[in-house]
């Protein structure tokens, strides 16, 4: 397990949201810290506010009360547009439904994030056709998502996060509409890179058979976060 | 290309169909604009070329009090050694050959060189000037007789008031260049004494042009010369002052051409803002998918507002070739509709402008982003986020309904608060129209919701629970059907409101024409403007008809054009007869002393748009230039009368002839004696009068039905704008309806994965387009009605100052309907046919 400083840091963090004349409690008080190049898990049942997690940790969203922190940068003190540029720079998602721009190839999929970033045209080329071999889709850049499967979709979603070499990747049920093998083959592929590339990566799930790879996991129920520490932990890295 | 643009670029062309209907419906609101713009400019250019040809180099003109002037002033200007000076005898006239409106001029050819060198009358030019002056013979361009097929020595037969005058061609006009050509085109060059033989002006002219010098001291003792020279009637005045007071007369006419021609570019816009925002409701989940990558705001917003930029683009530019086109057909329309009410205009050519062009392109795309903003606003909003579902945009849309009928009230307050604080711009009445029409949108979701709601359990009774699904989904797919609705109301309104405008006008005209038509009896000369006839009958032909068999009482009318301190003034005089005080309604002040005064002494009445125009009403005096010099006339009351927006001043025949030496009569009405029929009176009155002036004959009722007549074709070119509005209004209907249709692929797959057939679910589509429709077409009834009350009180008043009575008939509201629904079912076929073939699980399948 890394021991340096941690990369992500959440402080007693709330998310309330208004439903109708009510309040709703989604996460309380919430506190966490993530090193950089782990590979943690966030496990819990469906609306249990996994996403709404990941949404705060991106600057997607902003809590009722608390702090979020990546690296040296306080999210909640940020505009608009600032969490915007922070997030295009240094995180990349994968979601449960791919979200592939469908309007794109999948070549331009994985190039998008480079281009946002500034990066020059010919450089983000070579380095999304590095990223699509290594994920082994290298000769389906020309086509359109809706000409892949399933599998080939959330190879493509991972490609395009990893692309800009963000310092943190959120997963949100990354293997949710994908069969098991393929699933796994995902799974396995994240891990690598992420490895390979000292990335963080937080991975929202309720599929146990991710814990094999994680260093670190994380219940969330009620609102509050607990942590295990089983002994698979990080046996299949 | 960036990723984004390349993103924006695939998506518009996946959806050919929506993006070409919204081009479509761009390119004929900026066509129509174009052409408007184009033919009101060709005209206008026509007028302001003839009216410089016949100028020539002349700074001043002396003019009578009426149309003409004794040419012993010219004589008078010549002995007090007034030179260059010209007289000039002008007037039109119909060449048999080729049924084609001349300007006829006629000119002393020793004077007139310095006036008009391109007629080569001067010493350096060929013209043969010994029978040019001796003869009827006439000039005319090379390159018209050509499209004619004369030569010099060839006859020419003139029409002109009834009369028809041989005149044989002398010589061609060369033009040296292409304005010259253009300007000669329809001039017909005469010696003075020929042109007064044609029109009946014996020892009279029309004007006499002048060259004063050009430094200011000097002119101003050279007009101060000139001035002393002149007897009581005859005015000095600029050169420029006709041209001013014709381009002032059409002023209001352009004016409401122009704003009718926007009415399409308006309803276009609802078309643009349709389909953008239908296009941002689609993709919200693409947009949140980039807003999570990272893309900022200000980019989404960038992007909606190229793409809409980009349809702008193309619309506009087909819009503008399309506009070139349509000018070519509305411009002889215009110039019909000009002749008829205000002048003679000969429009042969459209001239297209640059700037015209570059104004219509630039109006297109500046409404297609301004239409965009509000659905490029909304696509900033779309949420990062993916969790957040269609359906709760849905209830916060439902939730938000009373606040955006709440600020559609308060626009429609603003509009209405526009009208009260503003007296007379017409632009602030077309401002009020837009905020009411606006105001209405905004209205429209929360309408949509409580009629759809209405309509559901009566859908339920007729369809079962295919009907109150339909019923239903017009209210949970909000976001989409409330803005496809407001659309269609607000382009299905306007023209629901111009229709009602038409018909109320056309009911006024008709009611005012029974009114005012009492005599049995017309006779006029033919006249090429028909609302505003001069012409003079024949004293012999006059004679002859009140002595015909059977002719009870004749009363004359004279019509010529004078000076009133207010501007060029209309001024009509009538033999007052029994029926007089009923043919003339008044609007303020009293029957009974006003028109005492009128019949004994120097009063007058003017009309509604006359009072309107120059403010002049009861107790007021108006200031005419008679051939007694200025005179005072006291104004003692306002009449209705629809025959010219310009207005006229009404004065009796005893006091005209007691202040103007002009003894002509301009018609005559007759009562026939009660043993003598119509018909028979007329025929007799023909055969009195045959071989003399061709003079118009007509009975009561052939007079009604041709004013009518005229009255309709004036209104043709509004009724091609409302045309081209409900053109547009139904490709609305049809974009916004089968955009919904086929958007809603997903829910259909999962209606025919649980069951339904085909057939149903096309009935279902069906009956949820009809529905839309249907609300949309009842929606549009009362915003037509008020937008109707507006043009007709507000709009026409303050154009021409005009009172109608506002009628609503059955047939522009029927239509409306039928147009909604009509659409709206056409609109539901293609979806249905779609839907009918598609596999349920590609349809179930995300798009994204």
């Amino acid at each position: 397990m890394p021991t340096s400083s941690p990369l992500v840091q959440l402080e007693a963090l709330t998310k309330t949201y208004r439903e109708g004349d009510q309040d709703r409690t989604v996460l309380e008080d919430l506190s966490l810290e993530l090193h950089g190049g782990a590979f943690s898990v966030l496990m819990g049942r469906s609306g249990a506010g996994k996403s709404t997690l990941l949404n705060l940790i991106s600057g997607i969203d902003l809590p009722t009360a608390g702090h979020v922190r990546i690296g040296n940068t306080e999210l909640t003190t940020l505009s608009e547009t600032e969490r915007t540029t922070f997030r295009r720079a240094n995180i990349g998602f994968v979601f449960q439904s791919f979200n592939l721009i469908s309007t794109l190839t999948v070549g331009e999929n994985v190039r998008l994030p480079l281009e946002l970033s500034g990066e020059a045209p010919r450089a983000g080329r070579e380095q999304a056709r590095a990223l699509l071999e290594r994920v082994g889709i290298a000769d389906r850049a020309q086509d359109f998502p809706d000409r892949l499967s399933g599998g080939e979709q959330q190879r493509v979603a991972v490609a395009r996060a990893l692309a800009h070499e963000p310092v943190l990747v959120l997963a949100d049920e990354p293997t949710g509409n994908l069969d098991y093998e393929t699933g796994q083959a995902v799974l396995s592929l994240l891990g690598d890179l992420v490895q390979d590339t000292d990335t963080t990566l937080l991975v929202a799930t309720h599929d146990p058979e991710v814990l094999p790879r994680a260093d670190r996991v994380f219940h969330l129920r009620g609102g509050t976060l607990r942590e295990e520490v089983p002994e698979y932990i990080g046996a299949s890295r | 290309m960036t990723l984004l643009q390349r993103s924006s670029r695939r998506y518009l062309t996946r959806h050919p169909w929506l993006m070409g209907l919204s081009v479509l419906g761009v390119a004929i609101g900026v066509a129509v604009v174009v052409a408007i713009d184009l033919a009101n400019t060709s005209a206008s250019r026509a007028f302001q070329l003839s009216a410089e040809t016949v100028t020539g180099t002349a700074t001043h003109q002396v003019v009578g009090t009426g149309e003409t002037l004794d040419d012993d002033v010219y004589r008078r200007l010549r002995t007090a050694g007034v030179r260059p000076s010209a007289p000039v005898v002008e007037g039109y006239g119909t060449l048999r050959r080729g049924d084609r409106t001349f300007q006829i001029i006629g000119i002393d050819p020793l004077a007139d060189a310095a006036f008009r060198p391109y007629l080569g009358t001067g010493a350096s030019g060929d013209l043969d000037l010994g029978p040019f002056m001796a003869r009827d013979v006439a000039l005319l361009s090379a390159p018209t007789a050509a499209d004619l097929g004369v030569s010099p020595g060839d006859t020419l037969r003139v029409e002109n008031e009834g009369t028809t005058h041989a005149v044989a061609v002398a010589g061609l006009i060369e033009p040296r260049n292409e304005r010259t050509r253009r300007a000669v085109a329809n001039l017909l060059v005469v010696d003075v004494s020929t042109a007064q033989r044609l029109f009946g002006q014996r020892g009279r002219v029309s004007r006499i042009d002048l060259l004063a010098p050009s430094d200011e001291a000097a002119q101003a003792a050279y007009l101060d010369r000139v001035r002393r020279v002149l007897p009581d009637g005859a005015r000095l005045q600029r050169s420029d002052t006709r041209t001013e007071t014709v381009a002032q007369m059409t002023e209001a006419f352009d004016l409401n051409l122009t704003a009718l021609s926007l009415l399409a570019l308006i309803v276009g816009a609802f078309l643009i803002y349709n389909t953008m925002t239908f296009s941002i409701v689609q993709r919200r989940g693409l947009l949140g998918r980039l807003r999570a990558l990272g893309v900022t705001r200000g980019q989404v917003f960038r992007l909606v507002l190229g793409e809409a930029a980009a349809l702008g683009l193309v619309g506009s530019v087909l819009g503008v070739l399309l506009g070139v086109v349509l000018a070519s057909g509305l411009v002889q329309l215009l110039a019909q509709t000009i002749n008829d009410l205000y002048f003679v205009v000969e429009v042969r050519e459209v001239t297209v402008a640059p700037w015209t062009l570059a104004k219509g392109a630039l109006l297109g795309m500046g409404t297609t982003l301004l239409a965009a903003l509000p659905p490029a606003r909304e696509a900033t909003n779309a949420p990062v986020s993916t969790v957040l579902r269609r359906s709760t945009q849905e209830t916060a849309l439902r939730r938000w309904a009373p606040w955006w009928a709440g600020a559609g009230v308060l626009m429609a307050g603003g509009g209405t608060l526009l009208l009260a604080a503003t007296q007379q711009s017409i632009w602030a009445g077309y401002g009020a129209l837009f905020c009411l029409l606006v105001g209405a949108a905004l209205l429209t979701p929360l309408a949509v919701v409580g009629l759809a709601n209405t309509a559901r359990p009566l859908l339920g009774r007729l369809a079962g629970v295919i009907g109150r699904m339909a019923a239903r989904g017009v209210v949970t797919n909000l976001s989409r059907t409330g803005v496809a609705i407001a659309a269609l109301t607000v382009a299905i309104a306007a023209t629901v409101g111009v229709g009602i405008m038409i018909d109320s006008f056309r009911g006024t005209v008709s009611d005012w024409l029974e009114q005012s038509l009492q005599a049995d009896v017309y006779v006029q000369p033919p006249s090429l403007v028909f609302r505003r006839s001069t012409a003079t009958l024949d004293s012999t032909v006059a004679a002859r008809l009140r002595a015909v068999e059977g002719v009870a009482g004749a009363y004359s009318v004279r019509r010529v054009r004078v000076q009133a301190q207010v501007g060029p003034t209309e001024l009509v005089a009538v033999e007052p007869g029994p029926t007089t005080e009923e043919v003339y309604q008044l609007r303020s002040g009293a029957p009974e002393t006003a028109w005492p005064a009128v019949r004994s002494g120097a009063s007058v009445l003017v009309s509604e748009p006359y009072s309107y125009r120059y403010d002049v009403g009861v107790g007021d005096t108006l200031r005419l230039q008679t051939d007694r010099g200025e005179q005072p006339f006291a104004v003692r009351g306002v009449y209705y009368d629809y025959g010219s927006d310009l207005g006229v001043a009404l004065m009796s025949r005893t006091t005209y002839e007691q202040y103007y030496d002009d003894r002509a009569v301009s018609g005559l009405a007759f009562a026939a004696a009660d043993t003598t029929s119509v018909d028979a009176l007329v025929a007799n009155m023909r055969t009195s009068v045959a071989g003399l002036q061709d003079v118009l004959i007509r009975s009561n009722k052939a007079l009604r039905e041709t004013s009518m007549r005229v009255f309709d074709r004036t209104f043709t070119i509004t009724t091609v704008l409302r045309l081209l509005a409900i053109a547009v209004a139904f490709i609305g209907v049809l974009t916004a309806l089968m955009a919904l249709a086929l958007e809603r692929r997903r829910e259909m797959g999962v209606l025919r994965a649980t069951g339904m057939t085909p057939p149903q679910v096309g009935g279902y589509l069906t009956l949820q387009s009809s529905l839309m429709g249907a609300i949309a077409g009842v929606l549009s009834l009362p915003l037509g009605y008020v937008l109707a009350y507006v043009l007709v009180f507000v709009i026409n008043k303050r154009s021409f100052g005009w009172t109608l009575q506002l009628s609503v008939p059955s047939d522009v509201l029927l239509q409306a309907l039928v147009l909604a629904v009509g659409a709206a079912l056409l609109a539901g076929l293609y979806p249905t046919w779609r839907m009918a073939r598609a596999s349920p699980a590609l349809a179930l399948q995300d798009e994204g």
